[in-house]
C-alpha cells in the first residue's frame, strides 16, 4: 500500500520516466517471444529450403565433390518411367480413397450432426479412435489381418464362401489393401472436420424446407451439401496433400511392392535417400511439391467458379 | 404434399440410420480390437484360426517372447525424450509467439506470421533431405537434438494459440499493467491460466503428433539406440527374425501383435481419459486452412 502512495506522489515526472520504459519493453517484448520461433524458422525450414533448390542443379551422392549438372535431374525425372509411375500409384490411390471417404463422411456427419441422434456421443468418439492410433503399430497389423494364407480377413470371407484373396501379394490388390487403411485410418477426422462445417448451416433452412415437403434425402442432396461445399473442398484439398505424400503405409505394409504397385509419389521420393543420389531427390521433392500446389489451387478455383 | 406426410416414417429411417452406424462402428474399432486381444492367444493359434476367440487358452507368452526380441523398451525411452522436451518447448514457446502475435503491434509482425502460415502449408517431405544433410554437417544424425529441434515450435500450434489468445479481452492485460505486470508477467500469470482449456487440447494434440510421429524420426534416427518407439515398430519382422534363430510366421505374427499392442495402449488410454480434449484438438485442426 505504501509504495503505490509513493509512485503517485512522485508526480508527473517520475510517472513519465516509468511509462517510458515499460514502454520501450513493451515494444521489445514481442520481439522477444517470437525469437524462438524465428531461430527454428530459419535454421530448420528456410536454410534447408534454399539448400534444396541448389541441390537440385547437382549431382551430389553425399560424398565428394558436388558437380552442377543444370536442368539434368528435372529432365531425367520428367523422362522417368519410374517417376511417373509413381506419381500414377498416388492418382490411382486419389481415386480410390477420396470419393469413398468424401459419401462416407458426409453420409456419417450428417447423421451425427442430428442432436436427437441417440449414442451420438459414443459413435463420435468411436469414430475418431483410428485417427488417434500410431500409423506404423497400425500398418503392422493391417499385414497381419490382410495375409493371404493366415489372415483374419481371408479367414472371415472363407465363413461366407469366397475364395483368398492376394491383398498384398498381387499388384491389383495392394493399392485397395492400402486405400482401406488410409480410409480406416483418417476417415474419423475428415468427419470431423464436416461436422464443424455443418454447425454453420443455419437451421431454419431446414425447417422451411420441412414446411414445404422436402424429403429428408431432398434436403440432403439439395442444402446440406452445397452449403458443405466449403467444407467439403477444405477435406479434398488436405487430404489429397496426404495422399501424394503417403509414405508410412507402403513403407511399414508392402514395401513399395508388388512390381512397384504401391511405390507411392512418397515412398519413390525416400527411395532417391536411400539410395544416396539426393540431387535426383532434391528435384523430385520440388516437382511433387509443385504438383501439389497446382492440384490445390485447382480445387481453390473450382470453389471460387462456382461460388 | 402437406404436412401430415413428413410426420409418420420417423422410426424406420432412424433404426436404418443406427444400423448403418452401428456396422461402420463395428469395422472401426474391429482391427484394434482384434489386435489386443489376438496378442493374448497362443501363437500357432493366431495363425492357425484367426478367427477364434478362447479366453481360457490365453497367454503372455507373446509378450514375453516380443520383450525379449525386440528394444522396445529403447524405443519408448527415446519416443519419451523427445515426448517431453520437443513437447514442452512446443507447449511454452508456441503460446508466448502466439501471444506476442495476438496482443502486440511491431514492425515485421506480417512477415513473420506469414513465416507461420508458409511453415504450416509447406509439404514435410519436401525438407527432409536437405534437412537431413543439415544434420549430417551438424554431426546430429542419430541424436536427441535433431529429433527434437526441427519443428519444436510447432506452427499450427502458434497458429491456433493466436485465435485463442485473441479472444481474451484487452482489459485482463491494462488491469495486469497497471498492477504492475512486466510483458511477460502479463502472458504467465493473465493469459495463461484464462487459456487453460485451450493448452488442454493442444497438449494432447502434441502428444499424439509425437508420440506418432514417422518420417523424419526413420529418416535421421535409424540406428537401434536412437530410434523412436515407431521406428523400432515399422522394423519389427526383420527385428524379430534376426534376434530369434529358427523364427516361424506364427511367432513373429504373435510378437508383431503384442508389440502395436504395446504401443497402442498408451495413446488409446489418454484418448479414453481425455476425450473431450482430443476432440477440440482435432476440430481446431481441422479449420487450420
Amino acid at each position: 500500500m505504501t509504495t503505490v502512495a509513493a509512485t503517485h506522489s512522485a508526480g508527473p515526472s517520475g510517472r513519465r520516466r516509468r511509462t517510458s520504459t515499460s514502454g520501450l519493453r513493451r515494444r521489445l517484448a514481442p520481439y522477444v517471444f517470437v525469437l524462438p520461433f524465428v531461430a527454428i524458422f530459419l535454421a530448420f525450414s528456410v536454410y534447408p529450403l534454399f539448400y534444396t533448390a541448389r541441390l537440385s542443379f547437382t549431382n551430389w551422392h553425399g560424398t565428394g565433390a558436388a558437380e552442377w549438372v543444370g536442368w539434368d535431374n528435372y529432365t531425367y525425372l520428367l523422362t522417368s518411367p519410374a517417376f511417373w509411375s509413381s506419381l500414377g500409384n498416388s492418382a490411382v490411390l486419389w481415386l480410390l480413397i477420396i470419393p469413398v471417404q468424401l459419401v462416407l463422411g458426409v453420409l456419417v456427419a450428417v447423421l451425427l450432426g442430428s442432436a436427437k441422434l441417440k449414442l451420438r456421443g459414443l459413435y463420435r468418439v468411436a469414430f475418431i479412435v483410428p485417427f488417434v492410433t500410431p500409423l506404423v503399430a497400425v500398418a503392422q497389423i493391417w499385414v497381419v489381418l490382410f495375409d493371404q494364407h493366415y489372415g483374419a480377413v481371408n479367414a472371415l470371407l472363407g465363413l461366407v464362401g469366397l475364395p483368398d484373396v492376394g491383398w498384398l501379394t498381387t499388384s491389383a490388390w495392394a493399392k485397395p489393401t492400402l486405400a482401406l487403411l488410409f480410409l480406416w485410418k483418417t476417415t474419423g477426422f475428415i468427419v470431423i472436420i464436416l461436422l464443424s462445417g455443418l454447425q454453420s448451416i443455419n437451421g431454419q433452412i431446414y425447417e422451411a424446407a420441412e414446411i414445404d415437403g422436402a424429403s429428408k434425402a431432398r434436403q440432403l442432396w439439395s442444402i446440406t451439401v452445397p452449403l458443405l461445399r466449403r467444407t467439403v473442398m477444405f477435406a479434398v484439398v488436405l487430404q489429397t496433400l496426404a495422399v501424394f505424400q503417403m509414405f508410412a503405409e507402403p513403407f511399414v505394409v508392402t514395401q513399395g511392392g508388388p512390381y512397384n504397385s504401391t511405390t507411392t509419389a512418397g515412398y519413390y521420393l525416400y527411395n532417391h535417400i536411400t539410395r544416396a543420389d539426393l540431387g535426383t531427390g532434391a528435384a523430385n521433392s520440388f516437382l511433387l511439391v509443385i504438383l501439389v500446389m497446382v492440384l490445390s489451387l485447382m480445387f481453390v478455383r473450382m470453389l471460387r467458379a462456382k461460388d | 404434399m402437406t404436412a401430415t406426410v413428413k410426420h409418420e416414417p420417423r422410426s424406420r429411417p432412424r433404426i436404418g440410420s443406427h444400423a448403418f452406424l452401428m456396422l461402420l462402428l463395428a469395422a472401426f474399432l474391429a482391427p484394434v480390437a482384434w489386435a489386443l486381444v489376438s496378442a493374448f492367444k497362443p501363437a500357432g493359434d493366431i495363425v492357425s484360426s484367426p478367427l477364434s476367440f478362447d479366453p481360457s487358452a490365453f497367454t503372455l507368452d507373446n509378450y514375453r517372447a516380443m520383450f525379449q526380441d525386440v528394444p522396445i523398451g529403447q524405443g519408448f525411452a527415446n519416443t519419451a525424450v523427445v515426448l517431453v522436451f520437443k513437447g514442452a518447448i512446443t507447449m511454452f514457446f508456441a503460446p508466448l509467439a502466439a501471444y506476442a502475435f495476438a496482443k502486440y503491434r511491431f514492425v515485421g509482425q506480417n512477415l513473420i506470421f506469414g513465416a507461420v502460415l508458409v511453415t504450416l502449408m509447406l509439404p514435410t517431405i519436401v525438407l527432409i533431405i536437405p534437412l537431413l544433410l543439415e544434420m549430417k554437417a551438424l554431426g546430429w544424425v542419430n541424436t536427441y537434438q535433431a529429433l527434437i529441434l526441427p519443428g519444436a515450435v510447432d506452427a499450427f500450434a502458434i497458429f491456433w494459440m493466436r485465435q485463442v489468445i485473441s479472444a481474451v479481452p484487452d482489459e485482463l492485460m491494462d488491469a495486469a499493467r497497471v498492477d504492475g505486470c512486466g510483458e511477460f508477467g502479463i502472458f504467465w500469470r493473465v493469459i495463461v491460466p484464462v487459456i487453460r482449456p485451450g493448452l488442454a487440447g493442444l497438449g494432447v494434440l502434441t502428444i499424439m503428433n509425437i508420440y506418432n510421429d514417422f518420417v523424419w524420426p526413420v529418416v535421421v534416427a535409424s540406428n537401434e539406440r536412437m530410434a523412436t518407439l515407431q521406428v523400432v515398430l515399422s522394423t519389427l519382422a526383420q527385428n524379430i527374425t534376426g534376434n530369434r534363430i529358427g523364427a516361424d510366421y506364427a511367432t513373429v505374427t504373435g510378437e508383431l501383435l503384442a508389440a502395436s499392442s504395446v504401443a497402442l495402449i498408451p495413446l488409446l488410454v489418454l484418448f479414453i481419459l481425455l476425450q473431450r480434449h482430443f476432440i477440440n484438438g482435432i476440430m481446431a485442426g481441422s479449420v487450420k486452412g
